[in-house]
Formats: C-alpha cells, structure tokens, sequence
C-alpha cells in the first residue's frame, strides 16, 4: 500500500469522526486572554524567577568557596 | 480575508486579525488536543496557551509564516510537556496505573459523541499509541501533508510515512474486522 492509500484511507476513515469543539463562553474567554496578549510580546517577568534562582544560586556558591578557603587556611 | 493577510495584520498588532485566525483554528486545534490529552480541561488549557503564545509572538512572525504548522507545532509541544509531567506525577504518586481512556462511556468523549459508531472510532483512535495517534489526526482529520506533520513533529518524511501507515493497521484492527469503518481501512 503506498503512502497515497494511506492518507486516502484515513481519510475516509475519520469522516466518522464528530467535530469537536470547545464551549462557545470558553471559546469567547480563551480569545479575550490572548487578544490583549497580540503584540505585547512575553511578559518581561518571565525573566524575574531565573534571575533570582541564579542570584541564590551564586550567593550559596560564593558562600560554599569562603568556607573551604576558610577551612583551608586555618 | 486569506492567511497572508491575518499574518500581516497579526505582525500589526490588530486584534480583528487575531479574531479571524482563532475562529478559522480553534475548533482543529481543541480536536487534536482532545484526542491527545483525552481531557477537555486540559484540552482548553492547552488551546488557551497555544493562542497566548501566538499573541505573544505576533509581531515576529515571518511574512510566509504558515499558521497551521505553527499553530499545531506549538500544541505538539505542549502536549509533549503536558505528557512529561503527567508521567512525573504519576511516579511521584507511586507509580499508579493509567487508566484505560476509551473504555468508560462517562469519558469527556463519550459526553461529546451521539453514536455508536462514533464511539467506536473515537475508541480506535484512542487506543493508537500516541505518536501514531497523532500522526493520523494531523494527516487523517486535520488534512496537513505528510511533509507538513514531518515539520511539526521534527521528524523525517520517512518516519511520518511509517508512522501513518502503522496507525493504519493499528485503526483497523482497533475497529475490529466485522465494522464497516474498517473495511474502508482495511
């Protein structure tokens, strides 16, 4: 069976299936979220959780090197 | 209105272009998520970020931006995260079994079909294992060209080939060699 046959197989085959949609309120609430959203771009607060996780992450690093130095040296 | 204008109208920041584009994709899209969440709660989280995220990188779409592969390549990607925390959450509640989708009449499928017949389908095709099921939903329902759903998903033409006619043979014997629908696939 080629590839043509199978496209053209499933094809038939899912005419069966019913069409699916979403609840018209839910539809009409998913739209007024994303159309506020179009041209915006991504909130520039994405950036925040990184920058203080790796601000953490630094502090304890720094933190972790003085007590070996610490220990080290005396 | 044809796509390059709602691309255009989308890179302007107009919302009426958003409008048209949610109305032309919002009703392939909840299917295809439905089917591969099989829950429409989820289903309706995924299509709200899927559209978050067109609205999000309107202005930076390209001029010949295809919509639907874009469309259905950032809900492939959802569904991919979505399917990635499911099975964490599954462990970290000790590993419990899946339940069987498609075997329960009170499913959110079973609430949408009206026939018996539509039941049986939506039952072969859930039983398809995903990455089967969603190649016959993107080529079969959704219409993409093979090459398309290779784009979407990051595949080779070569495996989508496979893949489709693997679904094949799964759909029909899923359906049982009596039914009428799968002597169409047979």
């Amino acid at each position: 069976m080629t590839d043509h046959d199978d496209v053209a197989n499933l094809n038939e085959v899912v005419r069966g299936l019913p069409a699916l949609d979403v609840e018209p309120t839910t539809a009409e609430q998913i739209a007024r979220r994303a159309r506020n959203d179009v041209g915006r771009g991504p909130s520039p607060l994405r950036f925040v959780e990184p920058a203080i996780a790796a601000i953490l992450a630094a502090g304890y690093l720094a933190w972790a090197v003085i007590k070996v130095i610490e220990s080290l040296g005396g | 209105m044809d796509e390059r204008a709602w691309i255009d109208g989308l890179r302007r920041g107009e919302p009426g272009a958003f409008d048209a584009v949610f109305a032309a994709y919002r009703r392939g899209l909840y299917g295809y998520l439905v089917r591969m969440t099989r829950r429409r709660d989820i289903a309706e989280d995924l299509l709200q970020d899927t559209f978050l995220r067109l609205a999000q990188h309107a202005r930076k779409l390209a001029p010949d931006t295809r919509l639907s592969a874009w469309l259905f390549t950032v809900a492939h990607r959802l569904v991919i995260s979505w399917t990635r925390a499911q099975a964490v959450r599954a462990q970290l509640a000790g590993d419990l079994p899946a339940r069987e989708v498609g075997s329960d009449d009170r499913s959110p499928l079973g609430a949408l079909v009206d026939s018996q017949a539509q039941i049986a389908l939506e039952r072969a095709f859930a039983s398809l294992a995903p990455p089967y099921r969603e190649v016959a939903l993107l080529v079969g329902v959704e219409g993409l060209a093979p090459t398309e759903v290779a784009e979407i998903l990051g595949l080779k033409p070569d495996a989508i080939r496979q893949r489709l006619s693997r679904a094949r043979i799964q759909l029909a014997a899923a359906l049982g060699e009596h039914s009428p629908a799968s002597r169409r696939v047979s």
